[in-house]
């Protein structure tokens, strides 16, 4: 009897949707704070009280102009820009491949980029027509190698529209050790310039931040998440798996080609001008999923201020818990993540049906 | 305004699994597609739901499907699979809701629970579609595909449910309930298409049949016609013999040894 009282009432999933518009309006509120948390903390002092200053337009002193507008904003724009792309292309590889393991960084679409974007760098000075490119160059050529690998990682383990989990995931990890190994030996035949190019581009972390690359990187990351919701509706119909989809309506290869196409795309650009972010990717969308319902419609827009809230908290984290030096930031996002994530696989064993 | 097919090919991997198929189906019909397993009956299916890449034609209310959009064929007609994966934790109602998207009634907000009163899971809406049991998760898809076409009969022509198997995994009052509901669909001008295996809900259920074996129709038309002890032995290879039960003529099957047919 006991057991009947305290028997669990029904899992509250009554009208999830209004549940997650409201987060969405919670998650902006979360972005802003966040945003403030960003710019008012660094090495130098820069108060809060000169940071509202500068919004309502009062004079600032020089350093607090370079500080705030060169290094800060940058750096906060660039932070939030990567940690919605992370997050929203975590939450769309996971709806193409049906799957809450699916993220570029685990399955080795990071590294497939991040060879691209090195490749570029290293071998990319020879190759003229690169040049019309300009400094998307990078972006571009990191998108490549993500797309790339995408294909693959979709070609080896998806069968009749099905996905293995194992075969991914292994694939995934022969995937990312071919890709790290070969960016290996392009960094080692580098030379000087081009290993100032690599350090440039950071591929790492956000300490880097500048304009040139908010300029070079945010377009593809708006583009990529502009294009994510028109998804969701494919995405929630290829839970149902291929064959429901295409009766459904659902032109299943084109959704699949444009979650391919996004998914390179966002982490594309954001590995290059960041570096292989973990645990974005996977532990956002599935708290998302845990609180409001795995329905994209939401879903992907929560992801992605969630993850740019989460990142530009992490960039704060990083650079205050040991300042003035700075932790790189896939460090704390490992150490914040990885436990979250293990979680996760501890918790739902039997959803994630390996 | 029926559902026609004419020379269907498929071929799954090297093999040729169907070999020159004619179909055709009638609105205001339930047909029933029978056959021992591997005949090609999920196949044939596949193919008429364009699914499958297949030789020959398939007519929709004599609308070539070739030439028919995704979402054009979705409001024609839904289709039941033999099974449905569901990856993320979605509630009962959520993915009926996903097949009312993909249909004309798509912004009737009781809709969805109608649905699931009429497979008998009214209450179950906000459970976890992967926490019911193997029964239960059929009959929610099965909501989920009679939302897709709720109006039997629209302003172009008749309504199409393509069920496979829809109620293998079923209790016999739940069964009884399904070919009830399915019945009632085509009495209200829709055309309903189901593979079964249950040869005695067919006969009582359907008004045609279709008996599929290796790959080819061994015989199609009304039910009396389809299931006979001619038919039976040789499509499934085994002595049954066909009789009739004295209410109102129906016929029933009863299995009448274990061994091979004489
Ligand atoms: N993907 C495939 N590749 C190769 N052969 C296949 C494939 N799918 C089915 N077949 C073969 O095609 C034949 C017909 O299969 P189908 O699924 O249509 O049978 P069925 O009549 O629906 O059987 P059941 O009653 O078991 O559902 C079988 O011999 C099967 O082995
Ligand atoms: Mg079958």
């Amino acid at each position: 009897m006991v057991a009947l009282a305290e028997a669990p009432a029904a899992p509250p999933v009554a009208d999830r949707l209004s549940r997650a518009r409201r987060m969405h309006l919670a998650l902006w509120a979360l972005l802003a704070l966040a945003a403030t948390a960003s710019l008012a903390s660094g090495a130098t002092g820069v108060s809060l009280g000169a940071l509202f200053a500068g919004m309502t337009g009062a004079e600032l002193s020089g350093v607090e102009r370079v500080v705030l507008y060169d290094i800060r904003l940058p750096r906060l724009v660039l932070g939030a820009l990567v940690g919605a792309s992370l997050a929203v292309s975590g939450a769309v590889m996971q709806g193409l491949f049906r799957n809450p393991l699916a993220d570029p960084a685990l399955v080795g679409v990071s590294a497939g980029a991040g060879l691209g974007a090195i490749t570029a760098i290293v071998l990319g000075a020879g190759v003229s027509w690169l040049a019309f490119t300009g400094i998307y160059t990078v972006p571009f050529a990191a998108f490549i190698g993500g797309w790339a690998s995408t294909m693959i990682l979709y070609r080896v383990s998806t069968r009749r529209g099905r996905t293995s989990v194992a075969t991914m995931l292994l694939a995934g990890i022969a995937l990312g050790a071919l890709a790290g190994a070969a960016s290996g030996v392009l960094v080692y035949i580098a030379d000087d310039a081009q290993l100032r190019d690599l350090t440039f581009w950071g591929l790492g972390s956000l300490a880097g931040a500048t304009w040139a690359k908010v300029a070079a990187a945010g377009p593809i990351i708006v583009a990529a998440l502009l294009a994510a919701p028109f998804l969701a509706r494919g995405l929630n119909g290829l839970a149902l798996g291929e064959a429901a989809a295409h009766h459904m309506g659902i032109p299943v290869q084109t959704v699949k080609n444009a979650a391919i196409l996004s998914v390179a795309a966002a982490t594309g650009a954001a590995v290059a001008v960041s570096g292989g972010i973990g645990f974005v990717g996977i532990v956002v969308p599935h708290l998302l999923r845990l609180a409001t319902g795995p329905d994209h419609r939401m879903l992907l827009p929560n992801a992605a201020l969630l993850g740019a809230s989460l990142l530009v908290l992490a960039d704060v984290i990083s650079r205050t818990v040991i300042a003035p030096a700075e932790l790189p930031i896939g460090i704390v996002t490992a150490i914040l993540g990885a436990p979250v994530f293990l979680w996760i696989l501890l918790r739902r064993r039997g959803m994630i049906d390996l | 305004m029926s559902l026609r097919a004419e020379g269907l090919r498929v071929r799954l991997g090297a093999a040729e699994v169907l070999h020159a198929v004619d179909f055709s189906a009638d609105p205001g019909e339930v047909t029933a597609i029978v056959g021992p397993n591997g005949s090609g009956k999920t196949t044939l299916m596949r193919a008429l739901t364009g699914e499958l890449p297949h030789d020959g034609r398939v007519w929709l209310n004599g609308r070539d499907t070739a030439a028919l959009r995704g979402w054009e064929m979705a409001a024609l007609r839904a289709v039941l699979p033999q099974s449905t994966p569901l990856a993320f934790p979605f509630s009962v109602v959520e993915v009926v809701r996903m097949g009312q998207m993909s249909g004309l009634s798509a912004a009737d907000p009781t809709l969805a629970a109608r649905a699931l009163s009429a497979v008998d899971l009214a209450g179950y809406e906000n459970r976890f579609f992967q926490e019911l049991s193997g029964g239960e998760q059929q009959r929610a898809q099965l909501a989920r595909v009679l939302v897709q076409v709720w109006e039997p009969l629209g302003p172009d022509g008749p309504r199409w449910l393509l069920l496979d198997e829809p109620v293998a995994s079923l209790d016999i009052g739940h069964q009884l309930g399904v070919m009830a509901l399915v019945r009632d669909y085509a009495r209200r001008g829709g055309g309903v298409v189901a593979v079964m295996h249950d040869l005695n809900l067919t006969a009582i259920g359907a008004d045609k049949a279709v008996m599929m074996a290796q790959g080819q129709v061994l015989a199609a038309g009304p039910v009396p016609e389809v299931l006979t002890d001619a038919v039976l032995g040789e499509a499934y290879g085994c002595p049954l013999r066909v009789n009739a039960a004295p209410a109102d003529g129906a016929v029933f099957v009863l299995p009448h040894s274990v061994g091979k047919v004489a």
